[in-house]
């Protein structure tokens, strides 16, 4: 064969080869890309949830997301400073509770330092701001789990709209703080699923939800006061929430299936060949 | 022998070329989706096919090489490239089958729309307080007082409140925001606040205050003047 035959043979074959790859890569995922957080995962867990413990160290086989907060400035009565700029999050579920680990920097433990999370409820989009009315779309009610370090439990609470803030006759959030070395450590829990769905938001296995974060550092000012509270607090927009579904190999065997198929219709077709050529 | 299938090849990868990167550059346009390549590929292929397979000459001229290159003997270096091809392309199949049936882990996607139509009453409302440098100061006060907490003392959308907050404050220095908008957009923006926008605006992310409840139209309108006067920005205009 020429030289120049076998370049140009060459650059057909590569040329071949890239276009199949340009091809069939087209319509694939692209490469995941690290950036901030946007949501929170919650992996399964075998066994006991850590739902009393702030500091076990289960808590370290779920990934830490980090949310920067700012301080409430959407309505009245608003803060221009507040002590906490962020707050970590990670969470564990065993298939019927979920546990969520929220841990933030503030220098003083005060007996008014609270905590809270807030998820939308239901199909509707809510305002993060206490699920307050919005002009062009009708939103749905928040759930709210509050935590304070004084009460030393959990509160289950609902708003849809400014002055709305009602404690729910069902409680079914638990929450404990742990205290140490500059930093607050609080648990939630609750159970996966509720009986009172127009209340409570459901998290079904898989599916990302809404979550959004307060947090009030129970200082008080030279005269007593205390410098957040009420809306007076640190918050965060809305992210996401995801309690992970158990993992799910059958896309490896999808993958397997098909590369198997296409290795046998290539085996056909080569031997077809072949035998055409003899012919 | 292997020259009928250059041409091809040439012409199936300028057109990847082209639809990926020159493309999204053309003005008014946008990066194609992926599955859109894919399809227009696939139609170039095929076209490609046709014309190849329009007389028996030009049939046997475009499949003898690839013929060769699958089944020939004695092809030298090509022999590497064949089996090369062989074991990528099961391995390509499986793995487009695994990216288009496992389950993802990123978050659902959001096209926020950061600019969209005002309602009817605010279009073409002009701004009622007349422009004197008094006027325009006293806006730059209203700003520093109620805006600059998050659009920053630079109308840049770093004030100190603003870290928290997705989407972030509107950047007036930039100049695709007011830059692009009419005064009259910016009254019914700042009147409404984050909770006046429309569902494809996202209302419920937004941090932005209905301020119609906390401040006279008056101090609206000056906060305007003194927004594009500070961001040194200009009003878009009908002309």
């Amino acid at each position: 064969m020429k030289p120049a035959n076998q370049i140009r043979q060459w650059v057909s074959g590569v040329g071949a080869v890239t276009v199949a790859a340009l091809m069939l890569s087209g319509a694939a995922p692209g490469l995941a890309q690290e950036s901030e957080s946007v949501s929170v995962s919650a992996p399964m867990v075998k066994g006991a949830l850590p739902v009393d413990d702030p500091n076990a160290a289960i808590w370290s086989t779920a990934k830490q997301a980090k949310f920067p907060m700012s301080p409430q400035v959407h309505w009245p009565n608003r803060i221009l400073e507040t002590t906490v700029k962020d707050v970590s999050v990670r969470a564990l579920h065993d298939g019927t509770q979920v546990a969520v680990l929220l841990e933030y920097a503030d220098p003083t433990e005060d007996p008014d330092d609270a905590a809270a999370i807030e998820f939308m409820v239901g199909d509707k989009k809510a305002h993060f701001a206490h699920g307050q009315p919005m002009a062009q779309v009708e939103g749905g009610p928040v759930n709210i789990w509050y935590w304070k370090n004084k009460d030393k439990k959990g509160v289950d609470m609902n708003a849809q709209g400014f002055g709305t803030l009602k404690i729910q006759t069902h409680q079914d959030v638990k929450a404990t703080g742990a205290f140490s070395n500059g930093t607050w450590k609080v648990v939630f829990t609750r159970p996966l699923a509720t009986e009172h769905t127009a209340e409570d938001t459901q998290l079904a296995l898989g599916g990302f939800i809404n979550i959004a974060f307060a947090v009030w550092d129970g200082r008080k000012d030279g005269s007593g006061d205390l410098v957040e509270k009420g809306s007076q607090k640190a918050v965060s927009s809305w992210w996401y929430f995801r309690a992970e579904a158990p993992p799910d190999y059958s896309g490896y065997y999808y993958a397997a299936f098909a590369a198997a198929l296409a290795l046998g219709f290539q085996f056909v077709l080569i031997r077809k060949l072949k035998k055409g050529q003899a012919a | 022998m292997g020259g009928s299938l250059v041409r091809p090849v040439v012409l199936i990868l300028s057109m990847y070329v082209f639809l990926k990167f020159v493309v999204p550059n053309i003005p008014g346009s946008a990066p194609l989706p992926s599955s859109l390549i894919f399809l227009y590929l696939m139609l170039t292929t095929t076209g490609i096919v046709i014309f190849a397979t329009l007389s028996r000459e030009s049939k046997d001229a475009f499949f003898a090489p690839i013929l060769n290159f699958l089944t020939g003997e004695n092809i030298g270096a090509m022999q590497a490239a064949r089996y090369g091809f062989l074991i990528l392309f099961p391995l390509l199949v499986g793995w487009q089958t695994y990216g288009s049936t496992a389950t993802s882990d990123a978050p659902p996607a959001e096209n926020r729309t950061i600019h969209p139509a005002p309602p009817g009453e605010y279009t073409g409302l002009s701004n009622p307080v007349s422009k004197t440098p008094e006027n325009i100061m006293q806006g730059k006060g209203f700003y520093a007082a109620f805006c600059s907490p998050c659009h920053g003392g630079k109308f840049d959308g770093k004030g100190p409140a603003a870290r928290g907050f997705n989407p972030p404050p509107a950047n007036f220095s930039d100049p695709t925001t007011i830059a692009m908008l009419q005064e009259s957009y910016l009254f019914w923006r700042i009147k409404k606040g984050g909770v006046g926008l429309p569902i494809e605006g996202m209302p419920w992310k937004s941090a932005m205050p209905r301020w119609e409840v906390e401040l006279p139209d008056e101090w609206i309108w000056k906060i305007i003047m003194g927004e594009y006067d500070g961001a040194h920005q200009s009003p878009r205009t009908w002309e």
